[in-house]
């Protein structure tokens, strides 16, 4: 306890300088899916999803989280010279092997002298690249860090995750905290061999073991890691003014705070989902970017993310003054929201080259 | 010689439902010690193990050798018996056969099932094979698809509504809800039977059994060795089976024929106050079958069980397959299990003090049934 209160956590050292997101234009309705496929047409509404957003030819991780990183830096208006490190976290890679991350860097003429890797952890590997960004910003070894999560998400046609597998990124510039405007309380990370979800390699699409990916994984992980948040920061969720989930679909979130004693109120402002989609490695990122575009000076933030196979990451993140002159830097997720156009399922299944056809 | 009695001196269960974290071994040593444990009986010389699924998802042939072995229990008769989804009294008869007979004094009957390996279209799949592979299967047709063939026949020969139907699940989710062994241990309104999802038109999801993980245990004993058990003893009285006609061969959709004729077994040798004054679990695995099994034993009059669900008392306490659940080949352990518990100590909120209890069960659209008479030791 003495040790506790004496020394900060490295946490509190950084904060979020800047952040961006990017959802594509194109949007399919779920009930079109559902209808195609025969679903019932009452799942998209048990699942709470309404539509979700389809990246288009020309759009895919890399380019999708170099305008999220763009924004991000924009926000933060740093020297991309002065970032000493890009995570890309992803599990739809335009390359099986050639980092995105170096893609995007060298685009955003962010210095040479950098790290600079894709990871992969199903939906979480963007949590954990602020986890490194944070860690390494608190220890010296650089000045900025670059965390983006992005993903054009792939589901087997028919599979009910066709529903909410969607496209999206988003992207965190962590530095110090006396330059940030929301500053990290603590993190805590929990993670552990559960395999309710995968994609073996050569495979196209991902397996899921149903009902095995709800209460094994997703809750089981998001709340052990969220209690463990609680306990070492001496926090309780009346402390939180937000709570941000990884979103699978509309309705885990909602189901996982209220089993961690969350109103709806402190959960809705941070919901994505429903109208964009599951973006994977984005989707508790871009929940988060929609709350600091609306939080106060001195809120509290909670974010838990979660990734198969299985781990999660809580985040406790306390909002500094001057969120909404940085917020009114750049496009807000309010506004990629709105920017929509919709498809029918089969521009959706042209634009993720679902149709199989001889080229040249 | 004087025939032997046969006993049931103990039961055991677990909760059904998806064991993630427990695998087939686990699930039945829980109830294979807690059976053995509380009985007062030393050593078993036969082991009868019922499971529908062991070879086809876990991968595993000879399940009661590879049980006994990891139970250390090397030296007694093991085997395996599976009759589709009728299994667990399929092992209940070999075991009242082989005591009855004299060819074993203690026996230990295993129901055991673990489905949650696999995703739900792979189980439906196995489940299938219950049907004739060739014949049916082949063709796609599952056991749903005959419940609703099934349910759309009474409903147009009785000149009823779909709605007229939703009482049996209400009650079924009622009951289970003072079952601390059941699957589904929530109340659900007639509304939600009716708005939830289409299994099979017009067969909906809270019409039918969730799918879940069970095991459950009987010791048996004869009349010698009934003297040595610490427990109380329920006799079993009859173990009767019989096999049906094909789906497709049926002239009377809204029959069960196997049902229909061990009804009339039972009536013949022990009197028609057997079949209306016992506590009976029946197999609900589609809630239409339950109204027509009613009809079957005799309990209500054809196209007319309906008007008596809510007055039943003692039938199905446990919730039935639709909500106590249905882990295949246990499930018929479950029910004698739970209706030897029923007869004794109490179970599921609920103790019975007439003189017979009923396990009843089939598998598919009644291609095979089988029923167990318990009596009360007077």
């Amino acid at each position: 306890m003495f040790r506790v209160l004496c020394v900060p956590r490295p946490e509190s050292l950084t904060g979020i300088v800047g952040w961006g997101a990017y959802i594509p234009r194109q949007r399919v309705k779920a009930d079109e899916i559902a209808s195609l496929w025969g679903f019932e047409k009452t799942l998209p509404k048990a699942l709470w999803i309404e539509e979700k957003a389809v990246a288009s030819v020309d759009e895919d991780t890399v380019t999708m989280g170099w305008y999220a990183a763009k924004v991000a830096i924009e926000r933060g208006n740093v020297d991309p010279e002065l970032v000493g490190a890009v995570f890309v976290g992803t599990e739809s890679k335009p390359y099986a092997v050639k980092p995105s991350a170096t893609i995007i860097a060298d685009a955003l003429g962010i210095s040479k002298k950098k790290l600079s890797t894709d990871m992969e952890f199903a939906c979480r590997a963007g949590g954990e690249g602020i986890r490194l960004a944070i860690a390494l910003v608190a220890s010296g070894t650089i000045k900025y860090g670059l965390a983006i999560g992005s993903d054009t998400a792939q589901a087997s046609p028919g599979d009910v995750l066709e529903l909410t597998a969607s496209s999206g990124a988003a992207a965190y510039l962590v530095g110090p905290a006396s330059e940030s405007v929301a500053q990290f309380e603590g993190v805590v990370t929990y993670v552990t061999d559960t395999p309710d979800f995968w994609r073996r390699e050569g495979s196209k699409y991902p397996s899921h073991g149903e009902i095995f990916t709800g209460e094994p994984a997703y809750f089981h992980h998001i709340m052990t890691a969220v209690k463990m948040l609680f306990d070492e920061l001496s926090l309780k969720p009346s402390d939180f003014d937000y709570a941000v989930f990884h979103q699978p679909n509309g309705k885990f979130p909602l189901q996982v705070g209220k089993k961690l004693g969350f109103p709806k109120e402190k959960i809705l402002p941070g919901i994505v989902t429903p109208w964009i989609g599951n973006t994977y490695n984005g989707s508790a990122l871009i929940g988060l970017a929609r709350v600091l575009e609306q939080a106060k000076p001195g809120d509290r933030i909670l974010v838990a993310t979660f990734g198969s196979g299985a781990g999660s990451d809580a985040f406790s993140i306390i909002v500094k003054d001057g969120i909404e002159e940085r917020a009114g830097r750049g496009p807000k997720v309010e506004d990629l929201l709105k920017r929509k156009k919709y498809v029918s399922y089969a521009q959706y299944a042209k634009s993720r080259r679902l149709y199989i056809r001889n080229i040249g | 010689m004087e025939v032997t009695k046969v006993y049931v001196v103990n039961s055991a269960l677990v909760k059904i439902d998806r064991h993630f974290s427990k695998g087939y071994k686990e699930l039945a040593n829980e109830v294979i010690s807690e059976v053995i444990s509380k009985s007062g009986i030393e050593s078993v010389d036969l082991v009868v193990v019922s499971n529908m699924f062991s070879d086809c998802i876990l991968d595993q042939l000879d399940i009661s050798t590879i049980l006994m072995q990891n139970l250390g229990m090397t030296k007694v008769r093991a085997l395996r018996v599976e009759t589709g989804e009728s299994s667990g009294l399929a092992a209940l008869e070999t075991a009242w056969m082989a005591i009855e007979s004299g060819a074993a004094e203690n026996v230990l009957v295993i129901g055991v099932e673990k489905v949650t390996e696999y995703p739900t279209y792979k189980i439906n799949k196995m489940y299938g094979k219950v049907l004739d592979y060739e014949v049916e299967f082949i063709r796609n047709i599952t056991p749903p698809d005959y419940a609703a063939l099934v349910m759309k026949a009474y409903l147009k020969k009785f000149g009823l509504k779909r709605e007229d139907l939703i009482s049996w699940p209400v009650k079924m989710h009622d009951n289970a809800s003072r079952n601390a062994y059941a699957q589904l241990s929530f109340r659900i309104s007639p509304e939600k039977v009716f708005t939830s999802m289409v299994i099979s038109d017009p067969i909906h999801l809270l019409d039918t059994f969730p799918l879940g993980d069970g095991a459950a245990a009987l010791l048996l004993t004869s009349s010698k060795a009934v003297r040595n058990t610490a427990t109380e003893p329920v006799i079993v009285a009859h173990v009767d089976s019989a096999v049906s006609t094909q789906f497709h061969l049926r002239e009377d959709l809204t029959r069960l024929p196997a049902t229909a004729a061990l009804a009339s077994r039972l009536k013949e040798k022990f009197g028609n106050k057997v079949l209306t004054e016992a506590a009976i679990e029946l197999h609900d695995s589609y809630s239409i079958y339950a109204y027509i099994i009613l009809e079957e034993l005799g309990l209500a009059e054809r196209g007319k069980a309906r008007e008596i669900v809510d007055k039943l008392e003692f039938v199905n306490v446990s919730g039935g397959l639709k909500a106590r659940g249905h882990p295949f080949g246990a499930t018929g352990v479950y029910q004698i299990a739970e209706l030897y518990k029923l007869m004794t100590e109490g179970f599921a909120g609920k103790k019975f003090d007439g003189e017979y209890a009923i396990a009843h069960s089939m598998s598919g659209p009644d291609y095979n049934a089988r029923v167990a008479l318990l009596q009360k030791l007077v």
